[in-house]
């Protein structure tokens, strides 16, 4: 038997519910794991949902567990086998980004922090790939990995009771897209007219855990043009290939 | 049809909640105290997840445009209608241009008003329970008509629903131990085992907080799902407990999980009343 490297602990949080650990820091290698397990879990056990942290699966079961020896047991039995585990390739999506003063309020104030230009700021805010690892906090809000290191900034010491929807802020060690408008402490650095989160779509958001997000810098203008598509209907975000 | 005439405190649609979103970060919802939802809606035959009125502390005022059925369960809130007292956790008939008024809640924090048929709003993303930014409105806050479904029911002769009574009194709350919970020291541990916590202003659908500290040296934990009954300390030690409107991840330890029990205990405290918790063993 290969020894399996990504070993967890599982908790019974509540008869109905089980608690997946991994000790390993957030990394590909677990997304991807952690990935794969919950499409198995979701086809092989009865179970009401799953959700996802960086480092844990929450599994919601449909009826009271009998026995949690028992689940363990079941979970070795079922967990991916990290030589044949499916690639989660995940889609790319660009998102359009205004970092025009108007839309950008703190990007001066996060450039000086960091110390660099603005422009540089948006270069190296632009340039990346970012893996979303789940949602949470907000209907929509994407916990994205890959921020240039260069451009970690502690958080406001006074955050905004109201950050409005569609910013994009910086904070820490991330970056993300406020899908509603919602109290927070990240620099905000711009600003897209697309809805990360819609109710009324299915799926109400276009994106998932495991695919990837880019940001692209346009122009007041470009801003107002797609914003007008968007509220007009005619606009649909699709995938980069 | 019912006719909101008063809205209430914080009266809000609710029904089971929405279980399929969650990776989506859409929270769970539905009705605080499940267990005097279901009833509500099991006394008038309704469907599982048919949606009722959850009231909070002080009720609204309602005209039926048409004859039907209701149910009250949960809190006491002193409900009349037409001007004369009713009971609670029977079904009781209601004519066209009746008037329902319900008062403040005596024992408990939140009653149920189930009608025939449930309250048939929109639904979306499979569930009627009123949330800010998902339903279009978050809670009932004006004069407005809210549409009831078709219901044949009619109450069957000395048929009587054996009902579990619930202590609205009851200082216990059953839990199992939280992810954290093994880092605390002894001390700690000791605290959270034999003090009595009052809870604090700061409850609502979201959350339930304490006035009472719990000062540590956890650390924070990479973000990962909490669910409704989740008991967390922040870093200054408040201790909160997440209700059924609550976010889907979180940072901070995890010291405790509610028993579903205990949940619907905690959605009838109210602000200044007073708590113990009650650690079970684990389950083997």
């Amino acid at each position: 038997m290969t020894k399996n490297p990504l070993n967890f602990r599982v908790l019974a949080l509540h008869p109905k519910v089980l608690l997946l650990e991994w000790d390993q820091e957030p990394s590909e290698t677990l997304l991807a794991f952690l990935l794969s397990f919950q499409i198995i879990l979701e086809k092989q056990v009865k179970v009401t949902r799953c959700t996802m942290g960086y480092q844990s699966l929450l599994v919601h079961l449909l009826v009271d567990m009998k026995s949690l020896a028992w689940w363990k047991q079941r979970l070795l039995e079922l967990q991916p086998k990290v030589e044949n585990q499916t690639v989660n390739k995940g889609r790319h999506w660009k998102i359009p980004i205004c970092y025009e003063p108007e839309y950008a309020p703190d990007l001066l104030a996060l450039a000086e922090a960091v110390q660099l230009k603005p422009e540089e700021v948006v270069q190296l805010h632009t340039q990346t790939r970012y893996r979303v690892y789940f949602l949470g906090f907000l209907p929509g809000f994407l916990y994205l990995n890959g921020l240039d290191k260069r451009l970690y900034c502690p958080r406001k010491e006074k955050p905004l009771l109201k950050v409005p929807k569609g910013v994009v802020g910086i904070g820490g060690m991330q970056t993300g897209i406020y899908p509603s408008s919602s109290p927070g402490g990240w620099h905000l650095v711009g600003t897209t007219p697309l809805s990360l989160f819609d109710a009324q779509q299915q799926p109400p958001c276009f994106a998932t855990a495991g695919d990837w997000i880019s940001f692209e810098s346009i122009d007041s203008k470009n801003y107002k043009a797609l914003q007008k598509k968007i509220n007009q209907g005619t606009f649909r975000l699709k995938p980069h290939d | 049809m019912i006719e909101i005439l008063q809205h209430g405190l914080y009266t809000s649609i609710q029904d089971m909640g929405r279980f399929d979103y969650q990776s989506f970060g859409v929270p769970l919802s539905g009705a605080l105290d499940q267990h005097a939802y279901r009833i509500g809606n099991q006394l008038l035959n309704n469907p599982e997840r048919a949606a009722v009125l959850e009231c909070t502390l002080k009720g609204p005022k309602i005209r039926f445009h048409k004859n039907s059925y209701i149910a009250l369960t949960g809190a006491d809130i002193q409900p009349q209608l037409n001007g004369k007292p009713i009971k609670n956790q029977t079904p009781i008939e209601v004519k066209e241009n009746d008037v329902l008024e319900l008062g403040t809640a005596k024992i408990g924090c939140r009653a149920y008003l189930a009608i025939a048929g449930g309250i048939k709003t929109e639904k979306v993303l499979g569930s009627r329970s009123q949330f800010k930014g998902l339903t279009r409105e978050e809670r009932i806050s004006k004069k407005i008509l809210l549409p009831t479904g078709d219901s044949n029911f009619k109450p069957v002769k000395g048929a009587r629903l054996k009902i579990p009574n619930l202590d609205f009194n009851q200082k216990t709350l059953e839990v199992y131990l939280g992810p954290e919970y093994h880092l605390l020291k002894k001390a700690q541990k000791k605290i959270l085992e034999e003090s009595t916590f009052t809870l604090s202003e700061l409850n609502n659908r979201m959350a339930y907080q304490f006035n009472e500290k719990l000062p540590h040296q956890l650390p924070q934990i990479w973000t990962a799902p909490v669910l409704p009954g989740t008991v967390q300390c922040t870093p200054d030690g408040s201790l909160i407990i997440l209700m059924r409107d609550a976010q889907v991840t979180g940072g901070y330890p995890r010291l405790f999980q509610l028993t579903d029990g205990a949940l619907h205990q905690l959605a009838q405290k109210k602000t200044h009343e007073k708590i113990q918790f009650k650690i079970l063993t684990s389950i083997e």
